[in-house]
């Protein structure tokens, strides 16, 4: 018999790390690797028949990208609702001129909800140039603005719905039908997660409610539930069951921990007797255990912004009105790109209408209220990201599922209503080409008229900077190779530094 | 006509004069006929050129709208040539346009990024036939499917060939008929692992086979008493009769009703926005329960979901079995709702051609399907089937299914035509409405050879069109090939954890192919010898050594070495516990689990924290009282906006698709939910409470907990173990503060919470999870 170095479950080091069980997403039992999604094909640019064990075990451990990433990890502002591009990244002064008018004609649009039909609106604040770019950014914004130089602004975005669930699902997910895996999912599976005790894709929600759909919105869908969002809370327990009743300390949860470990033992013992490989289900789950205790206190640890210092906490406006909410998830969102998570996005606005951006009212009311919420601390994340030296590997998504109309909804009415032909969003960091405009709508902000950026372009070109190439990166599924852009989808180069 | 073109025909001409001589081009298919220098040119053109042809250019150079203008479907196409000019050079065939393409990769195109240039051999053959003057037989016209090739199915793809009964392995067929029959299950798997020299696994335990059969066939573990009855009994029928009384247990039906609901996209909601609720949805899976447990033939169970409606014998149970047609998302909100028309035709394509065929038909509304034979024109055809109903824009309070007096029945989720003269349906090409094409007659798919049919239209008095009872009568056409052989599949992996074909509900190219085809063949016709009832396919499965055999098998480290993924069935597999079985399986070992059959489905309570996902929070979830909520986990509510985060965990499926085989993961959420989620721990309080007021002393109640939870007495070292445990947590909950504590019974004693805390222990070890 050869002497072999035994680990805990009585086997080599190498069969150890085959059976571990654990990745917060977890390990797919050699079974699941048997199916569909994993049966001829692993996601990376790998060789995948050149596969170590280990890797071709743990669908969540680190995989190699297609091409060098520009991005290790992605932050998305999700601006819920739909913010208004005329009055916040598309500067249109021939509004000023055509104010009070209709929209000609031969504007063709679906009016959504059948609203009220007003005239074209001038922005409802003035617009500045920022930084040295002079790159135009208004009133709503005045911190973001100070990191003008950092944006790389997509003035001609259109996408697919007028309607917020459909638009929502669509900007997640890349198309306007519910069940298919959201970009967050695209890039855990692409490219795993580096920290295994916390999730590779994190959502945190406004607290006044999820996005319309809820679930579809960070689901995998046709891929194995370890590559979905977990919903990340801001403080205390973030995830679900964390802690269990308050009566059972740590201690009397360590003892159960053991004795769950012993009757383990020896029922994995009585299934090894004619092979080590014969308990790996087993093995992996015993595993998971383990790192579940130490999850209970690293995933509080993500959160504790006692760590950070008051000045950090001033910057993100934590502790203050109404700024409180989203720095917390801002610089959570800093804490944990630095624990390794992947794709981490962060909701503005939750539940319906004015609780959200979606502006019919009136858009001074809401943007006021809104912008004020998110803009000094989306302002302190560029820049704390780029102080710590991040912001170079971390790309930054501003946007909306759509846009909102360049007139009103009647007469002296102060809203817009959804507008999926044009709308603005913008990116930052990972060296993206910062202090610019890409692309353009037409003289009204109304739809996008040159170099226009479909939602699946858009898609594309942050699956290439998270080092994916759109088209290599797919999935098997019901006799076919789906991707994030399915038949669509352009890589936008002109906005690559 | 140009004379150059003249004078280039007069090769082939030549040729074909030859080739008329010959017998049908049929045999030209035989591999065993050499290819050399002397083969006719028909010959030639049939086994070396025509294949590749159709595997690397027909796709796009085919008939009807030929890519370029070529195409390459007949010798007039390729004499013809394209928008650029003529394909070949007759004066200098080497200088052809089309070789020259060929030879620089443009042809066939870049795909996906990488080049798809032809190998070096392939070329040399494209070169030699023109070099011979291209000759192409008379008449002879490809087609796209006309034959399987290395890049995608023909009409002979295995799963499309006509189901015969194999005959049973030689070595068994001369059996002594004086000997117990032999089941045809261990037959084609013996004989199979007999050719590879392996040996299947010893029988398993007595106890374990008993648990795992009642998992599979009821989805609930035997109690302490099944198991000392059965450990008990010796007589040789001790196996059969545990099988034939699960099999009639309600139980039954409430176990496999599960899996078929995944397979039809069971929720109870539209999905989007308003997500509202689709009242009486669970009529329909009280009567896929109700149907399984009366074991209704699987034809008739096919032609119920699909037209119940349209049955000369139509009542309130073959309008409720509709409800299957119901099922999918529905969006009151649609961008354009004239496009979103086609995406519920989609629906409801893919959900019938996957439930009942395995197949991917949805992958030909854009395009013809680029692995197996299905035409767009195919997919349009079924469609419809499903053109004439409620697909359209209409009142939102129908939640898109027809109204009460379309359907003619009350409070039922129901489905009907709303017409019985629907316009035409148009082709659309690349799925785009703007670029309607060709009507496309309603029909069956093309893909199964001799079986094609057209729904003939109906009289103007008949109130629905009947296409889709024609489509049931096709697919329940004991001629089709399919139908039969997807169901016993699906049967074989719910016993043995994978399918004969792997790939559930993808019987095509990109699928896998069976295992045992001959048994899966055989098992097909077994079903339809028995007018298609499953109860004797079940008892069959069940009955078979192969099922019985031990998941543990002495050669196993050898036979790893050749079948690691154990596809010659050489031993069990080895099971996780399901979301549902586990769920079920707390209740029941708590003693709380409410058997009760049918009605409404209840809403498990859900923490506050969970509900944050939903746009209207609190407001759109009212949890069940906490007296329904211990009912079976089938019939938990299904909303698709917030699906039960526990169930999730434990890989329920996703519920806008059909789903014919669970992810399995083993991550460390699934391990918190265990050890924290109050759910876990109030099965743990009641089943401590109960023990300890039925038995004074430790050592009964451990005895009896290990009886609740594993069905078997512990052993010495786990009572010890046991002890030890209680010794030592005893004094710390003592000390323990409660007044926290958001277990339920408040008024619990730190002795109930201890011993509590010992069940949620064995609630998490391996045993109870995993099915052996």
């Amino acid at each position: 018999m050869t002497s072999k170095k035994y680990y805990p479950c009585g086997q080599s080091r190498r069969e150890f790390v085959w059976q571990m069980g654990g990745g917060f997403a977890g390990v797919a039992l050699a079974s699941l690797l048997a199916q569909d999604g994993f049966r001829s094909q692993q996601a990376s640019g790998d060789d995948s028949s050149e596969k170590s064990p280990e890797a071709a075990i743990n669908p969540t451990s680190p995989k190699s990208p297609h091409f060098a990433p520009r991005a290790k990890a992605c932050i998305f502002l999700m601006m819920n609702g739909a913010p208004s591009q005329v009055d916040t990244f598309d500067y249109k002064p021939e509004l000023e001129k055509y104010s009070g008018k209709s929209l000609p004609e031969d504007k063709k649009f679906i009016n959504s909800g059948g609203r009220q039909m007003g005239y074209l609106t001038p922005a409802w604040r003035p617009f500045r140039p920022g930084g040295e770019s002079g790159l135009l950014v208004s009133d709503y914004f005045p911190e973001v603005r100070k990191h003008a130089d950092k944006l790389c602004v997509l003035n001609s975005c259109h996408t697919d719905s007028h309607a917020h669930g459909s638009a929502l699902v669509a900007m997640n997910t890349g198309k306007t039908l519910i069940g298919r895996p959201s970009l967050g999912s695209w890039c855990v599976y692409g490219l795993g997660s580096e920290n295994e005790s916390l999730p590779g894709y994190v959502v945190m929600l406004d607290k006044r409610g999820g996005p319309i759909g809820g679930q579809p919105n960070w689901s995998s869908g046709f891929m194995p539930a370890t590559y979905s969002g977990t919903l990340f809370r801001p403080s205390g327990d973030p995830i679900l069951d964390l802690r269990g009743p308050a009566h059972i300390t740590r201690d009397m949860q360590r003892t159960q921990l053991d004795l769950i470990a012993q009757l383990n033992q020896r029922h994995l013992a009585e299934r090894q007797i004619f092979n080590q490989a014969g308990g790996q289900d087993l093995a992996s789950r015993i595993n998971s255990y383990e790192l579940a205790f130490r999850m209970q206190s690293s995933a509080p640890d993500a959160v504790d912004l006692s760590q950070e210092s008051q000045e950090t906490l001033e910057m993100y406006g934590v502790g203050k009105d109404p700024t409180d909410e989203y720095g917390r998830n801002c610089l959570i969102a800093r804490r944990l790109i630095e624990r390794g998570v992947r794709y981490i996005q962060l909701y503005s606005g939750g539940g319906h209408l004015e609780e959200t951006w979606d502006a019919h009212e009136s858009i001074e009311k809401n943007h006021g209220r809104h912008s004020a919420e998110v803009d000094q601390p989306i302002a302190a994340l560029l820049a704390d990201l780029e102080q710590r030296g991040m912001l170079d590997e971390t790309l930054v998504i501003w946007g909306g599922e759509f846009g909102r109309m360049p007139f009103s909804e009647g007469q002296g009415a102060p809203g817009r209503n959804h507008n999926p032909y044009g709308f603005s969003m913008w990116l930052a960091g990972a060296g993206v080409r910062g202090g610019m405009n890409y692309g353009a709508t037409d003289e009204f902000g109304f739809e996008a008229v040159q170099d226009k950026v479909h939602l699946h372009d858009l898609h594309a070109t942050i699956l290439h900077m998270m080092g994916l190439d759109h088209e290599l990166l797919t999935y098997f599924h019901q006799g076919r190779d789906e991707s994030l852009t399915d038949v669509g989808g352009r890589v936008i180069e002109a906005i690559l530094g | 006509m140009h004379p150059s073109k003249n004078r280039w025909l007069v090769i082939p001409l030549a040729s074909l004069f030859v080739a008329t001589a010959l017998p049908h081009f049929a045999i030209a298919a035989e591999p065993a006929l050499a290819i050399d220098a002397e083969s006719t040119d028909d010959q030639f053109f049939e086994q070396q050129v025509a294949p590749l042809l159709v595997m690397h250019c027909l796709e796009c150079h085919q008939e009807k709208t030929p890519s370029g203008g070529l195409s390459l479907a007949t010798q007039n196409g390729l004499l013809r040539g394209g928008d650029s000019g003529a394909s070949i050079d007759e004066d200098d065939p080497k200088d052809s346009s089309l070789l020259a393409r060929i030879h620089d990769g443009e042809m066939p195109p870049i795909k996906q990024g990488r080049s798809q240039k032809l190998d070096d051999d392939v070329i040399a053959t494209f070169e030699a036939w023109l070099l011979r003057g291209a000759p192409w037989p008379e008449n002879r016209r490809l087609e796209l499917y006309e034959r399987t090739s290395a890049v995608r199915a023909g009409r002979n793809w295995w799963s499309l060939t006509k189901i015969t009964r194999p005959s049973l392995p030689a070595d068994y067929a001369n059996n002594d008929s004086s000997a117990p029959a032999i089941n045809a299950i261990d037959a084609f798997i013996g004989a199979k692992l007999r050719s590879e020299n392996m040996k299947s696994a010893p029988r398993a335990e007595k106890a374990l086979l008993l648990r795992r059969a009642y998992y599979d066939v009821i989805g609930l573990p035997p109690n302490d008493q099944q198991v000392a009855a059965f450990l008990a009994d010796d007589s040789p029928d001790a196996w059969e009769k545990v099988v034939d009384d699960l099999l009639q247990t309600p139980q039954y039906g409430q176990r496999w009703a599960r899996h078929w609901l995944d397979v039809v996209r069971f929720a109870e909601t539209s999905g989007y926005e308003r997500d509202q609720e689709k009242a009486f949805a669970w009529k329909y899976r009280d009567w896929v329960i109700q149907s399984l447990n009366e074991d209704k033939p699987y034809d008739r169970f096919v032609l119920e979901q699909l037209a119940g409606d349209e049955l000369p014998e139509r009542n309130e149970q073959t309008v409720i079995a509709t409800g299957m047609l119901r099922l999918g998302t529905w969006n009151d909100e649609p961008n354009d709702p004239e496009d979103y028309v086609y995406d519920r035709l989609e629906d409801l394509v893919h959900v019938t051609s996957t439930a009942f065929l395995g197949m991917t038909v949805k992958c030909a509304r854009c395009h013809d399907h680029k692995f197996d034979p299905i035409y767009q024109e195919d997919y349009y055809r079924m469609a419809g089937a499903f053109w004439a109903g409620p697909i359209a824009a209409r009142d939102r309070e129908w939640l898109g299914g027809p109204n009460e007096s379309e359907l003619g029945i009350a409070n039922v989720l129901g489905w009907t035509d709303i017409t019985n003269q629907p316009s035409p349906l148009r082709l659309l090409k690349n799925g785009e409405r703007d670029q309607a094409q060709q009507e496309v007659a309603p029909g069956t798919l093309s893909m199964i050879t001799d079986l094609s049919r057209d729904f003939a239209p109906v009289d103007s008095n008949v109130k629905t069109t009947q296409r889709r009872l024609r489509l049931a009568e096709w697919i329940i056409d004991p001629a089709n090939p399919l139908t039969a052989r997807v169901i016993v599949n699906r049967l074989w992996l719910h016993y043995f954890g994978q399918g004969l074909v792997r790939t559930p509900n993808n019987f095509g190219f990109t699928g896998e192919q069976p295992t045992h085809p001959e048994l899966l063949d055989w098992l097909a016709t077994e079903l339809m010898d028995n007018s298609w009832r499953l109860k004797p396919l079940h008892k069959l499965m069940l009955m078979s050594e192969t099922y019985c055999q031990s998941t543990l098998n002495s050669e196993a480290e050898q036979y790893n070495l050749v079948d690691a993924g154990n596809r010659f069935w050489w031993r069990a597999e080895r099971r996780r516990l399901d979301a549902e079985a586990l769920r079920d399986t707390l209740l029941f070992a708590s003693g709380e689990l409410d058997q009760q059959l049918g009605g409404p489905s209840f809403r498990e309570t859900v923490s506050p924290e969970a509900l944050e996902g939903l746009s209207q929070k609190s407001a759109a979830w009212t949890a069940s009282p906490e007296s329904e909520q211990h009912r079976r986990s089938i019939y938990m509510f299904t909303k698709r906006g917030l699906l039960s985060p526990m169930m999730t965990a434990f890989d329920l499926c996703d519920v806008t698709q059909p789903c014919g085989q669970r992810d399995i993961t083993t991550v460390a959420p699934q391990a918190l939910v265990m050890l924290n989620n109050p759910f876990i721990h109030q099965r743990g309080l009641h089943l401590a409470e109960q023990i300890l007021s039925e038995h004074g002393e430790w050592k009964d109640r451990i005895e009896a907990l290990w009886l609740r939870v594993y069905a078997r007495s512990p052993r010495a070292d786990e009572v010890q173990l046991a002890v030890r445990y209680l010794q030592t947590q005893l004094p710390v909950f003592a000390q323990s503060d409660f007044a926290q504590s958001d277990v339920e019974g408040q008024a619990a004693q730190p002795e109930a919470l201890c011993f509590a805390s010992l069940c949620v222990g064995l609630f998490n070890s391996n045993e109870f999870f995993y099915v052996d």
